[in-house]
């Protein structure tokens, strides 16, 4: 739980960005469109399962 | 020591988020609160020891320990609504933040009644 979360996401978001153009440079679009799709859910998915920690620990913490 | 830590941490997510918004617009949002779930993970250690030290306090003093119960539930909740709205105006919509922290405070609120009726019960006690 540190900072390389951060630039896992921030990575992720660079890497689909680049994936993007040189696919839509290869002329296939739609599939350009899906990687945006994949990364995008990935990201999603790593924040749900912090979120999901984190209400966790508070939870224990103040006995909710 | 962990002032400088936060602080830190905080400028480089806020600059992850700037450069984000640039590549991947959508994304900026998942760094946001990933950024601000590692912030507070790293203040958690210290909340268990204040707790610990409240607890011994409360029980040395004799005081109900189901009021301590009712203030620690107050105080969580209090901290996950200002969690969710601070996100939720960041996005922009302020709208939302708002309807959450009316939410909270109506929360709070139905939470703290049994503090008030055993205060009114005591009043009436004192009453001849």
């Amino acid at each position: 739980m540190g900072i390389e979360i951060i630039f896992k996401i921030a990575a992720i978001g660079i890497l689909t960005a680049v994936i993007n153009q040189v696919l839509k440079y290869a002329g296939k679009d739609e599939i350009a469109t899906f990687v945006t799709l994949a990364g995008l859910i990935i990201v999603l998915v790593m924040i749900i399962n912090m979120i999901s920690e984190l209400f966790v620990t508070v939870k224990n913490l103040f006995m909710l | 020591m962990d002032v400088v830590k936060i602080v830190g941490m905080g400028l480089i997510i806020s600059l992850c988020v700037i450069l984000i918004k640039q590549v991947k617009p959508e994304l900026s949002f998942a760094v946001l609160v990933a950024g601000s779930i590692i912030m507070i993970s790293m203040i958690f250690e210290y909340f268990t020891n204040v707790f610990g030290v409240l607890d011994t306090i409360i029980n040395a003093t004799g005081i109900d320990q189901e009021l301590f119960q009712i203030v620690l539930k107050i105080i969580g909740i209090g901290y996950i609504i200002e969690f969710g709205a601070g996100l939720c105006n960041d996005t922009g919509n302020t709208s939302i933040g708002e309807k959450m922290l009316l939410a909270g405070k109506i929360l709070i609120l139905v939470i703290s009644l049994p503090i008030v009726t055993s205060l009114f019960d005591i009043v009436i006690g004192l009453i001849p």
